[in-house]
């Protein structure tokens, strides 16, 4: 007699099991393809809008303030007759540029901090503690205007200042997650073997924090867009030839009796830049973490 | 009550860094405090030199901070190098329209945010869950500042409905208490749904309701207390990020207050005016995560902090 192996049903959920396709692939699917597409489309406008300058630059006096679905302009001009779509389009080249800067110097930082204040025993733990929680203490844009002595106002000095800032939250996130990763088989077989604990940072730590940097380093490329815009709106960022979002929205700010079109133009292409990313962010978190994408 | 007594100890290191910090960066800064008031290319080397000397800008740096901290402990931090008044009464003036702006915003944040995320949560899928995610995405996405100049433009310029400049009377508070609190209001509102919903699903409850507890008795006294405990510890932040908001938000709006005033001494680089609001700053923040840190632990019992460091 032969037993027949039995396989216990999986208990797929309903919603699992029917996924409504469009050209065979599923919806989230095309939704993460699609926020990818868009933000390809933000890397290109970053590359290319240095090559574009006479465009973003030309000025023409006798053609202020023109409306928007004006002839050669279709996004209207400004206060000095600069184009208002290659000037925004520009502002945000430079916004994202910044936004990626501080998000790569924020999450190296903090990963390290993290680590080393997690896994380094006690003295490290205490000691980088402190360090964070005297950055917390100062908003960003004080450090901005330390900077700003030092090297000058201007986008390098907004991208440290906020770097430096920013990767404070960031960090203590990190320690939170070593503090349990470091209580894993993995690790304490890696210990056994004679790994030392750089080693194990490496090799254990920094891939399994991967996704939660992800997540969170998008997260702060939209949170330094804004903040960009934020000091170069009240003049501590980009100074005037550069173009800057913030800018716009400043000059626009100084013109509002006359015409509110710039401040709707800079401020809706920021907000949907932001939308963009926190959304690609939740997208990854719910990829990285369906458990806690579900719960929102 | 040992624990209370490490967390001050930890608030007033952290704050003594913060101090060093402050003093460091006024040193830092080019154009020391007598190039900023003297023109050193007409002033003759020995009126310099005496300036100095009054200052104490030829002691030892150590020196220099024991006697800044002896001033700022009593409530003297110098003068303004624009207007030439006492720093501590500048501040003074500012700090009354900032704590008024910051208290609305926070009040705001906190009154309607809890019972948004508290309704929403209990009528978990209806419409108003529904339109709050909508509306609190819209709010968290649409920078503050964006969203003051998008109310000016509309309410203040074209329908003249709300004053949007100044801090002439009560109906001037209206338009930046709202854009202050937009955001807040949204964090408070998405972190009090997601614990109440939390604490609904939670085995504890289905047990009450298993033994016959009604729906309202448990909502009242075991779910809402057991989801505040994340909504408390999202108070402290908020502070935080409150002030930090408040600099650019009184800009906008012309609002008398401190935000305003730092920015104003930054960009004319009145720096006792800007150490001064920095270490302010700083203390608030400090004193507000202490607290925050201390009614967590009231609240919730169950903290005995083996994540934190001082335990």
């Amino acid at each position: 007699m032969v037993t027949s192996l039995v396989i216990a049903p999986v208990d797929v959920p309903e919603s699992r099991r029917h996924k409504k396709r469009i050209g065979g692939i599923t919806i989230p699917t095309w939704i993460g393809v699609g926020l990818l597409a868009l933000c390809a489309l933000l890397g290109l406008v970053v590359l290319l809008a240095p090559a574009f300058r006479n465009l973003w630059t030309a000025q023409d006096l006798r053609a202020t303030f023109l409306p928007p679905l004006s002839s050669g302009h279709p996004f209207g001009t400004d206060n000095l007759g600069r184009d208002l779509m290659w000037r925004t389009l520009a502002g945000l080249g430079v916004s994202v540029a910044v936004g990626l800067g501080v998000a790569f110097l924020a999450v190296t930082l903090g990963l390290m901090v993290g680590i080393v204040g997690g896994y380094f025993g006690r003295a490290a733990d205490v000691t980088s503690n402190i360090v964070i929680d005297v950055t917390w203490a100062f908003p960003a844009i004080l450090l901005a205007v330390v900077f700003a002595g030092w090297l000058g106002p201007g986008l390098l000095t907004v991208v440290l200042a906020l770097a430096l800032t920013e990767w404070a939250g960031f960090s203590r996130i990190i320690r939170g997650e070593v503090l349990s990763l470091r209580e894993r088989d993995y690790v304490s077989a890696a210990r056994v073997l004679g790994r030392n604990k750089v080693a194990i940072s490496l090799r254990h730590f920094v891939p399994n924090l991967l996704p939660v940097t992800l997540v969170l380093a998008v997260y702060f490329v939209a949170g330094a867009i804004v903040a960009e815009a934020g000091l170069s709106f009240l003049g501590i960022g980009a100074q005037p030839p550069t173009p800057s979002l913030g800018s716009t929205l400043a000059q626009g700010r100084d013109y509002l009796t006359r015409t509110w079109w710039p401040v709707i133009l800079a401020g809706g292409v920021l907000t949907l830049t932001v939308l963009l990313l926190n959304s690609v962010s939740d997208q990854l978190r719910e990829h990285f973490d369906p458990r806690i994408g579900r719960r929102r | 009550m040992s624990y209370v007594i490490k967390r001050i100890g930890y608030a007033i290191l952290i704050m003594f860094l913060a101090s060093l910090v402050t003093f460091a960066a006024l040193r830092v800064a080019p154009g020391s405090a007598v190039t900023s008031i003297l023109d050193p290319a007409r002033t003759p080397p020995e009126v310099i030199e005496r300036y100095k000397e009054e200052l104490g800008l030829n002691l030892p740096i150590w020196q220099q901070y024991v006697n800044y901290m002896a001033n700022v402990l009593r409530g003297n931090f110098g003068t303004s190098l624009f207007d030439r008044r006492p720093v501590f009464d500048l501040i003074a003036d500012a700090a009354l329209y900032t704590v008024v702006l910051a208290f609305a915003a926070f009040v705001l944040a906190f009154g309607l945010g809890v019972p948004a995320g508290v309704i929403a949560a209990l009528n978990r899928g209806g419409w108003f869950d529904r339109v709050i995610r909508w509306v609190t995405s819209a709010f968290m996405s649409i920078p503050n500042f964006v969203l003051a100049l998008l109310l000016v433009a509309i309410l203040g310029v074209k329908l003249r409905f709300l004053p949007v400049s100044g801090a002439s009377g009560p109906a001037n508070l209206i338009l930046p208490a709202l854009v202050l609190a937009a955001d807040p209001w949204s964090l408070t509102t998405r972190v009090t749904r997601t614990a109440v919903v939390e604490q609904l699903g939670a085995d504890y409850t289905r047990t009450l309701r298993a033994r016959g507890v009604s729906r309202t008795r448990i909502n009242w006294r075991h779910v809402l207390r057991n989801a505040l405990t994340p909504v408390v510890s999202l108070g402290s932040v908020q502070i935080r990020t409150l002030l930090g908001y408040t600099l650019i938000v009184e800009v906008i709006f012309r609002w008398p207050g401190m935000g305003s005033q730092l920015v104003q001494a930054i960009l004319k680089r009145d720096y006792p005016v800007a150490s001064a609001l920095a270490l302010l700053l700083a203390l608030v923040v400090v004193i507000a995560s202490t607290v925050g840190d201390l009614l967590l632990r009231a609240v919730d019992p169950r903290i005995r902090s083996n994540q934190a460091v001082i335990s």
